[in-house]
């Protein structure tokens, strides 16, 4: 195989970074985006500054301000964020087509061949380093490497603001030193198992059967993960397998026509993303958090693959009730998604015409929020949400968008 | 109660009957065959409590009596023994049923016949007979149409119109619909209108297998039950309740395009199409062009899979209007091709989202309206 040069860029701090760009008095100061301290979302990002009192993504938000009062917390802006990840993308998009985002704020670069055009991969990775600063304002750490796991591990290591080059053949003496819980797939559970084994270099060492045979085939891939092993290809993004909406309430509640009224603003959500994708789909999956942060999902599959908010929202329901009635516990978290997604074709009914009214009506519900805002025109069934969710610019703001989708 | 018979009548018999023996029942006696004698005959029953199947064959009787007995042991049993004559003995007192043939014998333990379900009989009513051709016809061409799914119950019936000399047979599962009208032998003396379970008709075919007699045909006064009779077996089914749609105003009075073609060609191209068709959406996209002054008409029929493969096919047409694009369900459109037997049929088209009609071309007897897939062009 011949040797890849695989960068993988990861911008730092990414909202907080978004967010200094936009404010540059909030330089240098700690500052985190996620939501009020008094409210009960979580840290989606914290600054550099901020994570020096120990704070980090995921912490809840309340936690985050006893540990560091003084820091400054914001609500976050998606728009903003998905602005500065369409042009770091854009960026990344002039140096090489082989170009795989991971989510907002990363990016694998496949520069494998570019080097007799471009010179030297480490000089290319300072100028895309480089133009991120000028027209992004915000840093990016750069990973390179032969294969996606190391570029990533170099990246994280070089953070922030940093470019670490793996040479080839150096990669299994790179991870070595490096704790098992770096490498992809070794999870809190996993590092259970291998109790005793601390470093990657250890993992390596250990026979291949061994790991097999106590973790089945994660095993194998830990394995050839952890002897610097990795052929994944970089991968361009392929349309969408599945669309999802979430939100974290106010406060963990049964209050079954607040948590309806969420699932028909989520639903209507959803809807509208298939239909703006010109797709149907066949399955439709509840998601929900209980106090307690046990997480379930339940899913449907549909007769026949819609779009129409009503066919996700009556699923939703469905099961949601299903889900209510074996459970007696407050909801903290409800999500929708759908998934087994096909094209727009549609069976036409001879003598039902209601699924075609539902479409007709969400296309021009569609119309006119995409002018006016959600709020412009909405089901009673959204109408709670009136009392526990601040409006912006006839949208509502839910307590935790989740930033990430 | 003794008799003897054939073990190959008695086997066709339970073939027959066995049609009607319920398979997941809350009543264990549905599982059961009715043996009784009748008037120097056998006779066997078998019911599903929405269908029961009767059926007569020559026995000797030499002592009169009923009893029931488990189908699958009796019909698996029979079946196994040699074509000789069998003696069947019924012990009262144990209800033991002795089925004896030479060198080989059994014994099925039986449950009393008062237990049985009681068979509808359907004396007077409304009475017609039809020809057992065409009844064979009508119901091929329509059944299929009807729902299999019960979200609606009336779909999984056909609407049957008995008019004059005419019945008029329909069936529609929301997304199709198939019309047929069939001549009676002997009129009916009042107009009616009743939903026979698809189901009852697809056993009604099979009962009819190749008979020539015609079917004598009776719906009960409250209109709850139609028996029909045939000449050594008679099949009673529940009618189904409720209101069918007003199909008439489904079918298009009129039309933008049409195009006759051959039924064998279409038939063709549509098989060739649903090949790649099943591997994506079922979907087969029809393109009629009109003919020029050197060209014939044609009927372009293309399916796709996504990242698997397309195909395009053509048949020549004679293209009556305007260009038209319309996408079917390639099922529906086999299906319907399948049950035609005229040379040439007619697919007539609206627009890409209005019902697509297909009538066999020489025959007024058959419409059938599918309504087309949505789709991207």
């Amino acid at each position: 195989m011949k040797m890849r040069k695989i960068l993988h860029i990861d911008l730092d701090a990414f909202f907080v970074s978004v967010e200094q760009a936009h404010n540059p008095e909030l330089r240098g100061k700690p500052v985190v985006v996620g939501g009020e301290p008094d409210s009960r979302g979580v840290v989606a990002c914290a600054s550099y500054e901020a994570r020096a009192y120990g704070l980090c993504a995921g912490m809840p938000l309340r936690r985050a301000y006893r540990l560091c009062p003084e820091a400054i917390f914001l609500k976050g802006s998606l728009p903003r964020y998905r602005d500065a990840s369409a042009r770091f993308i854009a960026i990344l998009a002039d140096f090489s087509p082989q170009l795989e985002p991971v989510g907002l704020d990363e990016a694998y670069l496949d520069l494998t061949g570019f080097e007799p055009i471009y010179g030297p991969t480490l000089k290319t990775a300072l100028r895309i380093k480089q133009r991120i600063k000028n027209e992004i304002g915000i840093t990016a750490s750069v990973g390179i490497a032969t294969s996606k796991l190391v570029a990533k591990i170099a990246s994280e290591l070089a953070k922030p603001d940093g470019l670490l080059e793996v040479a080839s053949g150096e990669e299994r003496l790179f991870l070595a030193p490096l704790p098992i819980v770096k490498l992809p797939g070794v999870g809190p559970k996993t590092e259970q198992l291998l109790e005793g084994v601390t470093t990657i270099g250890e993992l390596a060492n250990l026979p291949a059967s061994f790991l097999k045979h106590s973790l089945g085939a994660l095993g194998e891939v830990i394995h050839r993960y952890a002897m610097g092993i990795d052929e994944r290809e970089v991968e361009p993004p392929q349309a969408a397998k599945s669309i999802s909406r979430e939100t974290t309430l106010i406060e963990d509640t049964l209050d079954r026509p607040l948590l309806r009224a969420v699932l028909c603003y989520l639903s209507e959500r959803v809807g509208a993303e298939l239909r703006q994708q010109g797709r149907r789909a066949r399955c439709v999956t509840l998601k929900l958090r209980y106090a307690d942060f046990d997480s379930i999902t339940r899913s449907r599959t549909l007769r026949e693959a819609t779009n129409a908010d009503q066919a996700i929202f009556d699923a939703g329901v469905e099961l949601l009730e299903g889900a209510l009635s074996q459970r007696r516990q407050r909801v903290r978290l409800i999500g929708i998604g759908v998934s087994n997604l096909v094209g727009g074709e549609r069976q036409l009914s001879l003598l039902d015409s209601s699924m075609e009214n539902w479409e007709l009506l969400d296309r021009v519900i569609d119309r006119i929020r995409r002018r006016y805002g959600f709020t412009a025109v909405q089901r009673g069934q959204t109408l709670p949400l009136k009392d526990v969710s601040p409006t912006e610019n006839g949208n509502y703001l839910l307590a935790t968008p989740s930033l990430s989708r | 109660m003794r008799l003897s018979c054939l073990q190959e009548n008695l086997s066709k018999g339970l073939g027959i009957v066995g049609r009607a023996v319920a398979t997941r029942s809350t009543l264990p006696i549905t599982n059961n065959v009715l043996l009784a004698t009748d008037q120097g005959r056998l006779k066997l029953t078998a019911t599903n409590l929405e269908i029961a199947i009767s059926c007569w064959l020559g026995a000797k009787v030499e002592e009169e009596g009923a009893i029931t007995i488990p189908a699958r042991l009796l019909t698996d049993f029979v079946n196994s023994l040699p074509n000789e004559r069998i003696d069947m003995t019924l012990s009262p007192r144990t209800r033991t049923m002795e089925l004896k043939c030479p060198r080989f014998e059994g014994r099925i333990n039986g449950v009393n016949a008062d237990e049985f379900p009681p068979i509808p009989t359907i004396g007077e009513g409304v009475a017609a007979r039809i020809d057992p051709e065409a009844l064979r016809l009508a119901i091929a061409q329509v059944v299929f149409a009807a729902a299999t799914e019960e979200t609606r119950p009336v779909l999984t019936g056909v609407h049957s119109e008995f008019d004059g000399d005419r019945l008029t047979l329909a069936a529609a599962d929301g997304f199709r619909l198939a019309v047929h009208k069939a001549p009676l032998a002997k009129p009916v003396v009042e107009r009616v209108e009743v939903i026979i379970p698809a189901r009852a008709l697809i056993e009604l075919q099979r009962l009819l297998g190749d008979k020539e007699e015609p079917v004598e045909l009776t719906i009960n006064p409250n209109r709850s039950q139609v028996l029909f009779r045939l000449k050594d077996a008679e099949m009673v089914s529940q009618l189904i309740q409720g209101t069918f749609p007003n199909y008439t105003q489904l079918i298009p009075q009129s039309y933008v395009t049409r195009a006759v073609v051959s039924l064998a060609e279409f038939s063709k191209a549509t098989r060739t199409a649903a090949i790649f068709a099943r591997e994506g959406s079922a979907i087969v996209r029809l393109q009629i062009m009109p003919g020029g002054e050197l060209a014939p008409g044609r009927i372009v029929l293309s399916a796709r899979a996504e990242e698997v493969g397309d195909n395009v096919g053509e048949v020549d047409a004679t293209v009556e209007g305007e260009e038209a694009k319309i996408a079917f369900n390639s099922k529906y459109l086999a299906d319907v091709l399948g049950v035609l037997h005229e040379e040439r049929v007619a697919l007539e088209t609206t627009s890409p989202s209005s019902p697509g009609v297909i009538r066999p071309v020489g025959v007024e007897n058959y419409i059938h309206v599918v309504m087309p897939m949505f789709v991207q062009w």
